[in-house]
């Protein structure tokens, strides 16, 4: 079966296409190919390097892909599949003008710049290091071409490449949209933009990205991760089965509020925090994160089965889950924080907006659904205990999976050196912060105090009145639990 | 409220101590920091991803890794047990396990990409397959240390030590080269046709290449039946030149076994267990069984060498090394798959500054550590023979001050 067939077919089956190649040299292996040969058309793995520069009326693309990743070009061949390099400029340009050209898109101000103007194309040896900074990159591909005594195989060379856009002014804002997702079945695209003035900022995309804005005014920046955190709370059925736990038992928004703000703030600082670094970054941590997760959702349910004062207390424990869930979210945000541009925290910010926005519109749902289904389908107590055994359940087996996982590592001592130390004085300083915050909040809170001992306690500007008032509506939520 | 104040102030108090304890702990750091470092790792238990298949690796003996960072290895799958074949029977005894082909690649993450290998049309496969090499220009090398004839296809053979002590000459007198595809490109050599050391025709038992891009020239480990490193031009296989050790001309006079009270031996003993060059033309080599490596200028000039671990007896202690990714390749990484661990070494000075390591099967542990290679991001790749029959990845967690020789296992031995 042969893969270029399917690379002029509709978007679709573009999409199953490699699915379709993969099972049909499957099934060729298991039909006995000598040596077990599994020669893949499309490759799987494909690694694209760039830079985007640009400079007085022009923008300079710089771009370095394998030429196995090019399906439908024909490169002269001498020998036994040696590249002839005498013959194979031509080759080289189609290649350039179909697979990059075509695949790439550059916005200057939001206007999409006109196809561009090739320059120059070089075979490369995938040793070759010029692409390290532009100026060897374009001394490189600008420079003597490889000489024709070189053999090298032709789908082990490089394809490098010179494109020169017209712009109106190099500080115009770019966008650069680089649709090469179809150059194998995993594509990571390295990308370099330097802006006039010396800067120099780094992205890796994998597969396509959309479009990207290389410089975003704070704005952009904002908006494009308050979408990422709306849609990854979206995503996350972990984050979403934690929400559904929380809610339960508190079905009022306004019952609900210091709930979903402790676990706003606490994610927050956790989230800021690993953006800035202060993340443990023992390769153990993410799956312990992912664990606790696990942990926090069959906590919750359990809790909710119980009852009892740990309910009263959730937005205690609540928070403190906020920090294990906002470590959860920075790994999703790892890779992403490159398209903040020079605006980190603004886009962390925005992020925990989006968040919150997506647990807004989830809670918006659930609870009138929660509401109908205690009223006409089972009743409150039964339906909570049936709804978080259920959420329990899953949870169980997610923290079974991850912690299993989890156990795969092993516990690294760190090294008692001064950066260690100081490393974890800082988190003692945090810590101290958040447990006096708590301190004062669970000692001037009215929430917590069970009935009976919030009499006992003054507290400015909070009325006898008012703590029955909230304590009736709670009794009313909770089922007459409190 | 008076308790309230008492508080607060205790509270600002402890903050303030944090703080300046903070600050004192950091201007630590920058001088311990100015001090001897050293990089870091972490053994990654969860790389490679499980194969496919129901594949098993064999010995793993070699590993290499390519200009995109992917990881090449070479194993034997004729040297499982039989159990460990019977889904390859006929009819298949049960649904797992068969030897994964002898060649596979993976990506970063521990996906496995292309696999291949085996005997084919035009080429003489090892018996004992041993050492890979990518080089510059993504081609695939692959040596051998077989001893008879050649060898039935993996699934059927016969398990096959290390060396496969006692089974008569070296067979393999030969080094492949093949595409990334796993087509066959060039072959040194023919097996059984070795007539020792100075023959620069046949090769003996080539433990490990490696090929300099400013000479497109093959140095070639050679090996476990010779006791010299040779020159090849990579594209022709055309001979260009060979020494033994301190660039003497090489004999095969036996010396014995290796005594670490005796003079240093004047040969190489075997196995020649790798060649490895640096950027700046220095050419290392593993004296695996006398416990050394020696120092050569590309055309065969004695530099200096280094013993290490003189007490090791049998396999020996210098079995391959690599180097880290810095232009200047200022550390050596050197496996050592009797006492199973690996040295950091000074490059310039041949010191060693720490090793990390222990003999067992848990990750991060060696049984017979036997090759080793780095990624441009400074992580370090390991295989495993013998028993070991395995690939791990040691992920590079920085520079650090250094603090012990010997780091043990990159986790406690409490730690359960």
């Amino acid at each position: 079966m042969d893969c270029r067939e399917f690379t002029c077919l509709s978007p679709v089956r573009k999409k199953i296409a490699p699915h379709l190649c993969i099972a049909g040299l499957l099934a060729a292996l298991a039909l006995g190919l000598p040596h077990a040969l599994f020669a893949h058309d499309i490759p799987n793995d494909v690694t694209v390097q760039g830079f985007v520069k640009p400079h007085g009326q022009t923008l300079d693309l710089l771009m370095r892909v394998p030429l196995d990743a090019m399906r439908d070009t024909e490169f002269p061949e001498r020998g036994p599949g040696y590249l002839d390099l005498a013959r194979v400029d031509a080759s080289l340009r189609e290649a350039a003008a179909v697979w990059i050209a075509n695949s790439v898109e550059i916005y200057e101000d939001d206007v999409r710049l006109p196809k561009p103007k090739i320059v120059e194309v070089r075979a490369s040896l995938p040793s070759d290091k010029s692409f390290a900074s532009f100026e060897e990159a374009f001394a490189h591909v600008t420079g003597p071409p490889l000489s024709n005594q070189v053999q090298i195989y032709w789908n082990q060379a490089m394809l490098d490449v010179l494109f020169e856009y017209p712009i109106r002014f190099d500080r115009s804002r770019f966008a650069i949209h680089p649709g090469l997702a179809r150059l194998g079945l995993q594509v990571v695209t390295a990308l370099r933009f330097l802006p006039p003035g010396g800067a120099v900022r780094a992205f890796e995309f994998v597969g396509d990205p959309g479009r990207v804005r290389l410089d975003p005014h704070w704005y952009e920046a904002a908006l494009t991760f308050v979408k990422l955190g709306f849609f990854h709370i979206l995503d996350g059925t972990d984050h979403l089965l934690f929400l559904f736990c929380l809610v339960i038992p508190f079905r009022r928004l306004r019952s609900l509020v210091p709930v979903v703000t402790a676990f706003t703030v606490a994610h927050s600082m956790t989230l800021i925090a690993s953006a800035y670094n202060l993340a443990p970054d023992f390769l153990w941590f993410p799956p312990l994160i992912e664990t606790l997760i696990a942990m926090s959702i069959v906590y919750m349910a359990l809790e909710n089965i119980v009852g009892g004062i740990g309910v009263q207390r959730r937005w205690l424990i609540t928070f403190g889950f906020g920090l294990v869930h906002g470590f959860g979210f920075s790994f999703a945000l790892r890779q992403t924080l490159q398209f903040a541009g020079s605006h980190l925290l603004t886009s962390l910010l925005s992020f925990n907006i989006g968040v919150e926005l997506g647990q807004l519109l989830v809670l918006l749902l659930l609870i009138p659904a929660l509401h109908l289904f205690f009223r006409f389908a089972v009743a409150e107590r039964t339906g909570t205990i049936i709804l978080s055994a259920l959420v329990a359940h899953t949870g169980w087996h997610w923290m079974l999976d991850r912690g299993a996982q989890l156990r795969q590592f092993r516990f690294v001592w760190p090294a008692l050196t001064a950066a260690m130390l100081a490393t974890a004085v800082h988190w003692l300083i945090v810590m101290l912060v958040i447990a006096a915050v708590l301190w004062y909040l669970t000692t001037h809170q009215p929430l917590k105090f069970p009935p009976g001992r919030a009499a006992s306690t003054k507290i400015p500007g909070i009325t006898m009145a008012s703590l029955r008032t909230v304590e009736h509506s709670l009794e009313t939520e909770m089922g007459g639990e409190i | 409220m008076k308790r309230n104040l008492y508080l607060g102030l205790g509270f600002f108090a402890l903050l303030g101590s944090l703080a300046i304890l903070s600050t004192v702990l950091r201007k630590r750091a920058a001088v311990e920091a100015a001090g001897v470092m050293a990089p870091r790792f972490e053994v990654d238990p969860l790389w490679p991803k499980p194969l496919p298949n129901h594949w098993l690796l064999g010995m793993t003996i070699g590993v290499s890794v390519d200009a995109q960072d992917h990881i090449w290895i070479i194993h034997r799958g004729g040297s499982l047990e039989r159990m460990e074949n019977y889904a390859a029977a006929n009819p298949p005894a049960a649904e797992c396990c068969m030897a994964a082909p002898p060649v596979l690649e993976f990506d970063e993450d521990g996906n496995l990409l292309r696999h291949w290998g085996g005997p084919g049309q035009g080429y003489d496969w090892p018996a004992s397959n041993h050492g890979i090499t990518i080089d510059y220009k993504g081609n695939v090398w692959i040596g051998g240390n077989g001893r008879g004839a050649a060898v039935a296809p993996p699934t059927q053979a016969a398990a096959l030590n290390e060396s496969q002590p006692g089974g008569g000459p070296f067979n393999d007198n030969m080094v492949l080269k093949f595409t990334q595809d796993g087509k066959f490109l060039m072959q040194i050599g023919r097996p059984g046709q070795s007539k020792g050391s100075n023959d620069i025709e046949n090769l003996k038992g080539p433990a490990k290449m490696f090929i300099d891009k400013d000479t497109n020239e093959l140095y070639v480990a050679d090996g476990y039946g010779n006791h010299r490193v040779i020159v090849y031009d990579a594209e022709t296989g055309k001979y260009k030149r060979h020494w033994g050790a301190y660039g003497h001309k090489p004999d095969d006079t036996s010396l014995g076994p290796y005594n670490p009270d005796a003079p240093p031996a004047p040969q190489f003993r075997n196995p020649v267990h790798c060649a490895e060059l640096a950027n700046d033309g220095l050419l290392y080599v593993c004296d695996r069984v006398n416990d050394r490596i020696q120092v050569f200028h590309k055309d065969g000039t004695f530099v200096k060498e280094a013993i290490i671990a003189k007490r090791t007896l049998g396999d020996g202690s210098v079995w391959d090394i690599a180097f880290s990714k810095d232009p200047q390749q200022k550390y050596i990484f050197l496996a050592d798959g009797s006492n199973e661990k690996v040295y950091i070494i000074l490059r310039d000075t041949l010191e060693i500054l720490t090793s990390f390591g222990d003999g067992g099967r848990q990750p991060g542990e060696f049984y017979a550590v036997h090759s080793i290679a780095t990624d441009s991001k400074g992580n370090i790749f390991t295989t495993e023979t013998y028993r070991g029959q395995r690939v791990q990845k040691f992920v590079y967690k920085g520079m650090a001050p250094l603090t012990k020789k010997d780091q043990g296992v990159l986790w406690p031995k409490k730690a359960s």
